[in-house]
């Protein structure tokens, strides 16, 4: 088990490892949000460089959803601030909205549209062409194998397909950042290949992917970066060799960062004995 | 209990499952809690109502006729009702049993035992017991009394039962909830029918009539085993015990077709799964929209359009608005009622422009995540009024037209159309506005519900305070048509339909002008409002 890790202290200042040639794609200072008594995101920073594949981890509740609804304007802040490629998420949206895509976890698409019906609606919101929108939208199901499914309605959709329809809609106005909340969620292996084989292609291309997600493996097979979230703050950033320190794997590193200790089994002493 | 000694009886796992349910469905709110109570204190009471009305007839020459009756009316009660509160009763289920090492006859009768607790049994024996006693005279017709009772109140149990087990792959598909969704309008229609069926019976001759219908309900199951008691009074102790037989032959067989259906379920794969059938390509600008305007504006609009009939509670909403606003003005003129009822039509699909956000529900993402600028949150706002406007104007029109010339009276057309556009205008004005300040969530899983528990209130504010504010905006107009009047410039009196429309159009414009940059600054929080259902 790891004991210690420099990479990514959880300081005041920004880490800037392998950040120097870019600019920051997601820059975070100070963000807050509460829901009543309940500190959903308590005061944390973020700097996440442009050009990677970053993954945002925590365990179940640690925040990630609340962080990415409020980077992408979703959700308001009680307090700080959010740069996305230099613009404030809040006082420039025009800049902001039309340079990220996102893929929100558990709110719905208009569902009562077809796949197709749906990314041609979202193209043309965001004000492209819609000769333009029909050419992408059918590109992207192509890619993305929803071409047989493209004239069925979204509600029939399976979760697998919801996520693939949602990233077309996500990826449909080429933005430079993409915010994916929990993107391989309840999706089978074969989906997850096209998804990740698309998220691949996207940030060859120099885009930014921010991820979040708490299946260690994933984030370890897929990211180049990343943040660990922990009970609303950020526990570590930083590149993954960094974070991940001198520990077997991000799992353990992941473990250990959120203090979770090795626990459970001693009382199940008849689970597994005789029948 | 013909489960094997060997395995403990599930029968009082399931009595325990049961009142498990009804007792976390009572924890989850007080209001909940409260209207349950509210609930079942009204059904008892309606019970005992009709026991009682029923004892009342004891001696009448149509108490045999209306028990009779009121059997059949059970029956088809329990038969109908696991199609409409499916979603209700996680009990009626037998899906979530099938992954459990069950036999379906122990499973059968914990199920058939399970199911008589509940309001539902409790007021079926209220009204059979008052329906027996209305015909029980001697200590034999006492005995099939009782004997009945416990029949029809099983019989009734076990189709319900078996029809929701017939139906469960077409009650736990999406489609099959749209159509409980919709049936809620077919079930309004059908009260009125049925209204109008008793209304027609109340007539001189109309119970000779149950008289003579009930001669063939008598042989409708659970009905004779309510005439064996009637048979027994009277002496004919063949025909009770025959008919008592004939009762339970049925309910065997209903319970043989419920464990059939069972037994089907539990062993075949879910098809949900499987492919859905393609349906006919729908392309992505059709003919639909070449018609709209370009931009977010047609975008919109395109979408509002396929959502009215696409989306189970638009579509309720919608034909709701278009027939009572059509039934209305057609009973006042009927009843030679006054021609302003024809404003209803333009009151119940203004209304329609309240909660815009709430019917999107947390889809409300999409929108607010491109809505960047005060020209895209006016341009929203926009097409949904348009959509509106688009099938509200024509409808107005024709509603106000027909209703004059029902009552005779096509020289009131102007004052009455430009009233009701005037109406409209306000509507669309204050319930886009209340759309942006006063949103709330419409609950995802119970279709009929108007608000997200916690959210009674906002739903209050925006509807009644918004209807109020819209009518309110009307003001000028109505003082204008009653000066008209009194002062007797009746020659004038067609100036309010240009009028009326304008002001419409300038209300509405002006207060999408004013609400578009409200929308733009609250996005986010119309998105946690409206994303809580």
């Amino acid at each position: 088990m790891p004991k210690t890790f420099e990479a990514g202290a959880p300081d005041e200042g920004a880490p800037d490892q392998g950040a120097a040639d870019q600019g920051y794609a997601v820059s975070v200072h100070n963000l807050w949000k509460s829901f009543g008594e309940q500190v959903a995101v308590a005061g944390i920073d973020l700097e996440l460089p442009a050009g990677r594949f970053i993954g945002l981890v925590g365990p179940n509740g640690a925040g990630k959803t609340t962080t990415l609804s409020m980077v992408t304007g979703l959700l308001r802040p009680d307090d700080g601030t959010v740069l996305i490629t230099g613009h404030d998420v809040w006082t420039d949206p025009v800049a902001v909205k039309s340079r990220i895509g996102v893929l929100p976890e558990g709110l719905r698409l208009f569902e009562r549209l077809s796949g197709r019906e749906l990314l041609a609606y979202t193209g043309r919101l965001r004000g492209l062409p819609g000769a333009e929108v029909d050419k992408r939208a059918a590109q992207l199901l192509d890619v993305l194998d929803l071409s047989a499914a493209q004239n069925k309605l979204v509600v029939d959709y399976s979760t697998g397909m919801r996520k693939k329809i949602g990233l077309a809609a996500a990826l449909l106005h080429n933005p430079e950042v993409l915010f994916l909340d929990e993107p391989f969620e309840g999706v089978d292996p074969v989906s997850a290949q096209v998804i990740r084989g698309v998220l691949e292609r996207y940030t060859r291309s120099g885009a930014t992917v921010v991820f979040s997600s708490h299946v260690m493996e994933l984030v370890e097979s897929l990211c180049d970066w990343v943040a660990v979230m922990a009970a609303g703050r950020i526990v570590a950033q930083g590149p993954l060799a960094d974070v991940r320190g001198e520990a077997s794997s991000l799992q353990d590193a992941f473990l250990s960062l959120v203090g979770a200790t090795e626990r459970g089994g001693q009382d199940l002493d008849w689970l597994g004995g005789a029948r | 209990m013909s489960a094997p000694a060997t395995h403990p009886s599930v029968t009082p796992v399931f009595i325990r499952l049961k009142l498990a349910i009804i007792r976390n469905g009572l924890r989850q709110s007080t209001g909940r809690t409260i209207g349950w109570i509210v609930g079942v204190v009204f059904a008892m009471l309606y019970g005992l109502a009709m026991g009682v009305g029923m004892i009342a007839l004891r001696h009448s020459e149509y108490g045999p006729a209306a028990a009779v009756g009121l059997a059949v009316v059970l029956i088809i009660g329990w038969a109908v009702m696991p199609l409409f509160l499916f979603g209700g009763d996680d009990t009626l289920d037998p899906t979530r049993l099938a992954m459990l090492p069950l036999r379906p006859r122990p499973l059968i009768s914990a199920l058939l035992i399970s199911s008589l607790l509940g309001v539902g049994p409790v007021f079926t024996v209220i009204v059979t017991a008052g329906a027996v006693s209305a015909l029980a005279g001697n200590a034999v017709s006492i005995v099939v009394a009782i004997v009945a009772v416990a029949l029809v109140l099983l019989l009734c149990v076990a189709l319900s039962r078996a029809v929701a087990a017939a139906n469960t792959r077409l009650l736990t598909s999406r489609k099959g909830r749209d159509l409980a969704l919709l049936s809620g309008l077919f079930v309004a229609v059908g009260a009125q029918l049925v209204n109008l069926g008793a209304s027609s019976l109340a007539s001189s001759d109309g119970l000779d009539r149950v008289k003579s219908l009930a001669s063939v309900l008598r042989w409708l199951p659970p009905a004779p085993a309510i005439d064996a008691v009637r048979a027994a009074t009277g002496g004919s102790y063949g025909l009770a015990v025959l008919e008592l037989l004939y009762v339970a032959a049925v309910l065997a067989l209903v319970i043989r077709w419920w464990h059939h259906s069972l037994y089907r379920l539990m062993v075949t794969p879910d098809a949900s799964t499987l492919q859905a059938a393609e349906k006919e390509a729908g392309t992505g600008g059709g003919r639909l929209a070449a018609l709209l305007p370009g931009g977010r504006t047609g975008t919109v609009m395109e979408r509002q359009f396929r959502y009215a009939w696409r989306d189970p509670r638009s579509k309720a909403a919608w034909a709701t608005a278009l027939a009572v606003g059509l039934l209305l003005p057609i009973v006042a003129a009927v009843q030679h009622g006054s021609i302003y009822s024809a404003c209803w039509a333009a009151g119940l699909l203004g209304m329609q422009m309240y909660n815009q956000f709430g019917v999107d529900g947390s889809a409300f993402w999409t929108v607010a995540s491109t809505i960047s600028t005060r020209a895209d949150a006016h341009a929203e706002l926009r097409a949904r009024a348009l959509a509106l406007s688009t099938v509200a104007v024509p409808y107005v029109t024709i509603v106000t037209i027909g209703a004059a010339l029902l009552l005779g009276r096509p020289d009131a057309v102007p004052e009455t159309l430009g009233l009701s556009l005037a109406l409209l205008g306000a509507l669309i004005a204050a319930g886009a506005f209340a759309s942006v300040r006063f949103p709330y969530a419409l609950p995802q899983d119970n279709p009929f519900g108007s608000s997200a528990p916690g959210q009674g209130g906002l739903a209050a504010i925006s509807l009644f305070g918004g209807g109020l504010t819209g009518a309110a905006c009307c003001l000028p107009l109505v003082g204008l048509t009653i000066y008209l009047h009194v002062a007797d410039h009746h020659a004038y009196l067609w100036i309010l339909l240009p009028i009326g429309a304008l002001y419409a159009v300038t209300l509405a414009a002006a207060s999408l002008r004013f609400t578009a940059p409200r929308l733009l600054n609250r996005l986010p929080e119309i998105l946690t409002a409206v994303a809580k259902g």
